[in-house]
C-alpha cells in the first residue's frame, strides 16, 4: 500500500479544519476524516426542526484569531461576523443591567446603579486591556517547556520574560493576582454592584467546574476578555448563517488548498505498529496510510481509545487519566413563535440583539455551582442566551425565532439517576428559570432541543461533555496542557500529533491550537523529522 | 525622649520575639513592646479557670524551624516537645474510624482496613508529598525575590529559587507545576478512594484558611502544611506547659542576649520624620526613639492603624486594603471532668493523644465551607481537636483534662447578627457536633471558653481573626 497522504486529520472540528488548511496551504496532501455526516465538530448549524436553524452547540465566536481569518481568507469563503450589541442581565426586582459594546454607553448605564462603579469601570477596562495585551502573545506561541534546559525553550522563556517586562512593569503584580485569584475576589475589589460583578464573573466560570469564588476563575474571565479586545478586528460576535458557516468557510478554504474531506468516516484506531504512526483504520475496516496523523479529538479519547494503550508508557497513561474533563454545561435550543417579553424591560429592542445573561448576583452563580459540586444540576442555573434570528432572520421563518441557551451547571456525573432519564427535567428547570424573567416564554415554545453533557459526548465526541476538551484550570493550561512535558502538540508516538482544544491555548472557537499545531508539524517536516 | 534603641519591635508574638532575639544576639540594643500583660501573642498558656491551663489560641507546634531552636538555644530555656505517636484520629458517624500514625507502616496497615488499593499507594503518595514539601520548604529560607526588579540581589535570589526547582528533577518539576494550583480534593481524588482518608489529609489544605477542599490552590496549602509531617500527616508535637512555654523560652533567650521586654505597652503610632521611622509613640503618650522599627502586627494593622495613612502612596494603601484576611476559625477551650468516650473506639488510648479530626468526608468539609461562603458559621464544622493534658498532666488537676478545639468555618463577617450575640450559639454547634461522636462529652464539660474571630481580633490583635 503506497502512502496516500502526507497528513491524516482525525475529526473535522474547527481546529482539525484549521490544521488541515494550514498543512494543505504548505503543499501537503491532506485528508480530513469526520465521523458525523457534516463537518464542523461542535461549531455547526443544523436544521433540527423545519425552518429553524440552530447553532446546536457552540454559538458565538469570541476568540477566533484574526490571523486565521486573514491567512485563510475566510471572508472570501462566506464568513461574516455580526457584532453583538452587548449583554443584557435581567433581574427579578424589575431592574436590569445592560452592558453595551459602546464603552461610554455602558458607563452611563452602570451609573444608574452606582456612580462609583461607573468610574471604576473605566479604570477596570484599562487594566483588563493591558492584561489582555500581556497574555495575548501566549495565544500565538507554542508553549516552551519550563522543565527543559534546551536552549530553544530557554530563549523562548527569556523572550517571554522580556516581553512581560517591557509591557508589564507594575502591571505584573496585577497579572499574578489575576492569574490566581477568584473572579469574585478580583471584582469585589473594584465594584459594589452585585449584578455587574456577577455578569462580569460569569465569563470566568464558563466551561469550568468552578464557581465565581473559586481561585483561578479570574484567569478564565481574562481568557474571555481577550475576545472583546479583538472586537476591533471584528472577530467577536455572531456568525451569519450560524456557527456552521464558519466551519464551512474553513472547510472550503482547506479544500481550496487541496485538502480532501471525508464525512461519515469514523476512525477506529491510529495505526502505529512498530513505533511511529503510519495511518489510521476506520470503523469499516478500511486502512489509510499517512506520513503523519493529527488528532483533533480530545486527549483522553485520543490516547485511551484511538491508540493501543500498550504502546504508551504507564506513567504517561496515568497522566492522561488524570487530565480533568468534567463537563459542566448543557445546551437548550428553542424554536419560538414570538420573542420573549422581559418583565423588567418589555417589548422588542436592542437588549434582545446581544447576549442575555441570567446572572443576578455572585451568590446566585455560586449556589448554582454548589448544586453541581454535590452531583446535581443547578436548580437555578446560570444562562447565557442568544436569539440569533434577531440579527440574522434567515435562521427562522418570518416572525419566528431561534433561541440558544447555554446552561451551567450540569455535571456529567449525576449522583442520582442518569442523564438519559433526567434530560427533560433538566430542560424544564432551564425554561422555568428563564420564564421567571420572561413569563411569555413557555407559551412561545414551538420546539425544544435539550443537550446534556452526556448528549454532548455521544453526539459531538466531547469526553464527559467538556466543551473545552479539558478544563481551563491553572494546572491544565499553557505548558501543562494537556500533559506536562507534552504541550507542544507532539505525542509519545512519533508522527502522531494533537491539534484540538485540549492543547494550548485551549477551548473556545479560537482556531489557535489547530494553527499552532500545523506550524509545529511543518517545522518538524522542514527539519527532516518527518519523512 | 531619653532612651534610644537600635531596634523597637512592636508586638511580642513569637515572630517579634525571634526577631528581637536575633537582633540582640547580634549586639543590637532592642526593645520589644507588647500590648497585653503577657508576651507570646497567639502562642500563650493562660489559666482561664483555676487549675486548667489553656493554650488559648495556637495549640500545637507543627513546623518550628530546628535551626532557630538550636541557634537561640531554646531547649536551654525550658522548651520541651512532647511528640505523639498517633497523628490523627478521625471518628466516623457509623462506628468506624480512621487512625493515622506517625509510623507510616502502621498507617498503611490501618488504611488497608478501608482499601487495599489506597494502602498500596500511600507510601508513594507520602514520598511525593515529602519531596514537593521539601522544595517549598527550601524557598522559605530565601526572602521572596521581586519578579519585576532586576537588582543583583534579586537576580541572585531568583536564581537560587530556580536552582532549588531544577534540583527536583524533571518528573517532580512537572508534578510541582501541575499540582500546586490544584484543589486538594482533585489532588487526593487522583490518589485515593477512601473518603475519610482523603478528607483527613485534605484538612491540611484548608486549616486556618477561608477555603473549601474543592478550591484551587488548596493542594499547595497541603504541601505547605506538610512540613515536618510524618507519614504524610502533620506530626503532633505538644509543648510541655502549653504554647506559652515556647514563647517564654524565646523571650528568655532574647532577654539573655540583652533585649528588653515591656508588657502593657501598647504602641499607638509609628513616629515618622522626613519619610523615615524614628520611633514609636505609646498609648499613654510616651515616645520612644529607635533607629529601626519592626512591626510584628499584621500588614493591615501596621499600615492602616500604626502609620499615618497620608504618608503612604494611595495605590499602596489600596493594595493593603485588598489583602485578604477573612478569619475563618474559632477556638473553643474546654475543662473536662473526664475524657471523651468515642462510640467508634471507646475508652482511653493512643487515639486521644494526637489530633482528633472531625473530617468524615470531602463533602462534609466542603459543606462546612459552603455555610461560611454565604456568611454564616458551619452547621457541621470541621473540628481539629487536641487533649494536651493527656500528654502533659501539669495542665489540669489530676484526673481532669483540657481540650482545645479549632472550629472551622466561622467567618468574621456574619450575614445575620453579630458575633457578640452568636458566640455561645456557635459554641453549642461545636459541642453538638463533637457529642455526636462522643456522647459523654456534654456531661463532662466543667468550663467552656469560646473565642470567635472577633475575639481573636480583639484579644490578640489578629485582623478579622485571621490566624
Amino acid at each position: 500500500m503506497a502512502v496516500e497522504y502526507d497528513a491524516i486529520i482525525i475529526g473535522a472540528g474547527h481546529n482539525g479544519l484549521v490544521n488541515a488548511a494550514y498543512l494543505a496551504r504548505a503543499g501537503k496532501r491532506v485528508l480530513i476524516l469526520e465521523r458525523r455526516p457534516i463537518v464542523g465538530g461542535a461549531a455547526v448549524t443544523e436544521e433540527i426542526y423545519p425552518g429553524f436553524k440552530y447553532s446546536v452547540c457552540s454559538y458565538v465566536v469570541s476568540l477566533l484569531r484574526p490571523e486565521i481569518i486573514r491567512e485563510l481568507d475566510l471572508a472570501r469563503y462566506g464568513l461574516e461576523i455580526l457584532p453583538l450589541d452587548g449583554t443584557f442581565t435581567p433581574m427579578l426586582d424589575g431592574h436590569y443591567l445592560m452592558r453595551w459594546s459602546d464603552h461610554a454607553q455602558t458607563r452611563r448605564e452602570i451609573a444608574r446603579h452606582s456612580i462609583a462603579d461607573a468610574e471604576a469601570y473605566e479604570e477596570f477596562g484599562k487594566l483588563m486591556y493591558h492584561m489582555a495585551l500581556l497574555v495575548k502573545p501566549l495565544l500565538s506561541m507554542a508553549p516552551p517547556s519550563p522543565t527543559s534546559l534546551n536552549p530553544g525553550d530557554l530563549i523562548q522563556f527569556a523572550r517571554l520574560a522580556k516581553q512581560l517586562r517591557d509591557h508589564g512593569g507594575k502591571n505584573l503584580y496585577d497579572l499574578t493576582k489575576l492569574m490566581t485569584v477568584s473572579s469574585a475576589d478580583f471584582l469585589d475589589a473594584w465594584f459594589e454592584t452585585e449584578v455587574l460583578k456577577a455578569t462580569l464573573a460569569a465569563s470566568g466560570i464558563i466551561g469550568t467546574f468552578l464557581g465565581p469564588r473559586s481561585p483561578g476563575t479570574a484567569y478564565v474571565m481574562l481568557h474571555h476578555y481577550m475576545g472583546e479586545i479583538d472586537g476591533v478586528f471584528r472577530s467577536w460576535g455572531f456568525v451569519r448563517g450560524g456557527m456552521g458557516t464558519l466551519t464551512q468557510a474553513i472547510a472550503r478554504a482547506a479544500q481550496g488548498f487541496g485538502a480532501e474531506v471525508r464525512t461519515e468516516a469514523e476512525v477506529d484506531q491510529v495505526i502505529a505498529k512498530n513505533g511511529p504512526a503510519t495511518g489510521v483504520a476506520l470503523s469499516s475496516g478500511e486502512e489509510i496510510q499517512g506520513r503523519v496523523v493529527v488528532s483533533g479529538v480530545d486527549p483522553k479519547r485520543t490516547f485511551l481509545k484511538l491508540v493501543d494503550p500498550s504502546r504508551l508508557d504507564p506513567e504517561f497513561l496515568d497522566q492522561v487519566r488524570k487530565y480533568k474533563m468534567r463537563g459542566s454545561s448543557g445546551k437548550v435550543n428553542l424554536a419560538l413563535s414570538e420573542l420573549p417579553n422581559f418583565t423588567c424591560l418589555p417589548g422588542d429592542g436592542p437588549h434582545l440583539r446581544g447576549a442575555i445573561s441570567i446572572s443576578p448576583s455572585l451568590d446566585y452563580l455560586e449556589r448554582a455551582y454548589d448544586d453541581a459540586k454535590y452531583g446535581d444540576f443547578s436548580r437555578r442555573p446560570y444562562l447565557d442566551i442568544l436569539i440569533p434570528s434577531t440579527i440574522d432572520p434567515s435562521l427562522a421563518p418570518p416572525g419566528k425565532h431561534v433561541m440558544s441557551i447555554f446552561v451551567q451547571y450540569a455535571p456529567y456525573h449525576l449522583k442520582q439517576g442518569t442523564w438519559k432519564d433526567r434530560r427533560e427535567e433538566f430542560g424544564d428547570g432551564v425554561i422555568d428559570t428563564l420564564a421567571e424573567y420572561a413569563p411569555n416564554l413557555k407559551s412561545a415554545i414551538l420546539h425544544r432541543q435539550v443537550l446534556t453533557p452526556w448528549d454532548l459526548e455521544q453526539e459531538f465526541g466531547l469526553t464527559e461533555g467538556n466543551i473545552f476538551h479539558g478544563e481551563l484550570s491553572l494546572d491544565q493550561i499553557f505548558f501543562s496542557r494537556p500533559i506536562p512535558g507534552w504541550a507542544r502538540y507532539r505525542t509519545p508516538i512519533k508522527n502522531l500529533y494533537l491539534c484540538g482544544s485540549g492543547t494550548h491555548p485551549g477551548g473556545g472557537v479560537m482556531g489557535a491550537p489547530g494553527r499552532l499545531a500545523a506550524l509545529e508539524i511543518l517545522n518538524d517536516w522542514k527539519r527532516g523529522k518527518i519523512r | 525622649m531619653e532612651r534610644r534603641y537600635d531596634a523597637i519591635v512592636i508586638g511580642a508574638g513569637h515572630n517579634g520575639l525571634i526577631t528581637a532575639a536575633y537582633l540582640a544576639k547580634a549586639g543590637k540594643k532592642v526593645l520589644v513592646l507588647e500590648r497585653r500583660p503577657i508576651v507570646g501573642g497567639a502562642a500563650v498558656t493562660e489559666e482561664v479557670y483555676p487549675g486548667f491551663k489553656y493554650s488559648t489560641c495556637s495549640a500545637i507546634v507543627d513546623r518550628l524551624a530546628p535551626h532557630i531552636i538550636r541557634e537561640l538555644n531554646l531547649r536551654g530555656y525550658g522548651l520541651e516537645f512532647l511528640p505523639s505517636e498517633s497523628a490523627a484520629f478521625a471518628p466516623l458517624p457509623d462506628s468506624d474510624y480512621l487512625l493515622l500514625w506517625k509510623d507510616i507502616r502502621k498507617t498503611v496497615r490501618e488504611i488497608e482496613r478501608f482499601s487495599k488499593v489506597d494502602a498500596a499507594k500511600y507510601t508513594a503518595f507520602n514520598r511525593l508529598v515529602s519531596r514537593l514539601t521539601a522544595f517549598i520548604h527550601s524557598l522559605f529560607w530565601t526572602p521572596p525575590p521581586d519578579p519585576v526588579a532586576l537588582r543583583a540581589s534579586n537576580v541572585k535570589d531568583l536564581l537560587q529559587w530556580g536552582w532549588n526547582f531544577l534540583r527536583l528533577g524533571r518528573r517532580d518539576m512537572q508534578q510541582a507545576i501541575r499540582i500546586l494550583p490544584m484543589s486538594v480534593a482533585d489532588f487526593l481524588d487522583e490518589w485515593f478512594e477512601t473518603e475519610v482518608l482523603k478528607a483527613t489529609l485534605a484538612t491540611r489544605g484548608i486549616a486556618g484558611s477561608f477555603l473549601g477542599p474543592r478550591w484551587p490552590g488548596t493542594a499547595f496549602l497541603l504541601l505547605y502544611h506538610s512540613l515536618g509531617a510524618w507519614g504524610g500527616v502533620p506530626g503532633v508535637e505538644f509543648v510541655r506547659g502549653g504554647m506559652g512555654s515556647l514563647t517564654q523560652a524565646i523571650a528568655q533567650a532574647a532577654q539573655a542576649c540583652g533585649a528588653q521586654l515591656r508588657t502593657q505597652a501598647e504602641v499607638a503610632q509609628v513616629l515618622i520624620r522626613d519619610g523615615k521611622a524614628t520611633g514609636v509613640a505609646l498609648q499613654g503618650g510616651e515616645e520612644i526613639s529607635g533607629t529601626v522599627v519592626i512591626s510584628n502586627a499584621d500588614p493591615r494593622r501596621t499600615f492602616l492603624k500604626l502609620v499615618d495613612p497620608v504618608l503612604l502612596d494611595p495605590h499602596f494603601l489600596w493594595q493593603v486594603r485588598s489583602i485578604k484576611f477573612r478569619g475563618s476559625s474559632a477556638k473553643v477551650d474546654l475543662s473536662l471532668g473526664e475524657l471523651p468516650n468515642f462510640t467508634c473506639l471507646p475508652g482511653d488510648g493512643l487515639h486521644l493523644r494526637g489530633v482528633i479530626s472531625i473530617s468524615p468526608s470531602l463533602d462534609y468539609l466542603e459543606r462546612a465551607h459552603d455555610d461560611a461562603k454565604y456568611g454564616s458559621y458551619s452547621q457541621k464544622p470541621f473540628l481539629y481537636i487536641t487533649i494536651p493534658s493527656l500528654t502533659d498532666p501539669s495542665l489540669a488537676p489530676p484526673g481532669r483534662h483540657v481540650m482545645s478545639i479549632l472550629a472551622q468555618h466561622a467567618p468574621y463577617y456574619l450575614k445575620d447578627g453579630s458575633w457578640e450575640g452568636r458566640c455561645e450559639e456557635f459554641g453549642d454547634r461545636v459541642i453538638d457536633t463533637l457529642a455526636e461522636y462522643a456522647p459523654n462529652l456534654k456531661g463532662a464539660i466543667l468550663h467552656r471558653q469560646v473565642l470567635t474571630p472577633l475575639d481573636l481580633e480583639e484579644i490578640y490583635g489578629l485582623t478579622e481573626g485571621n490566624l
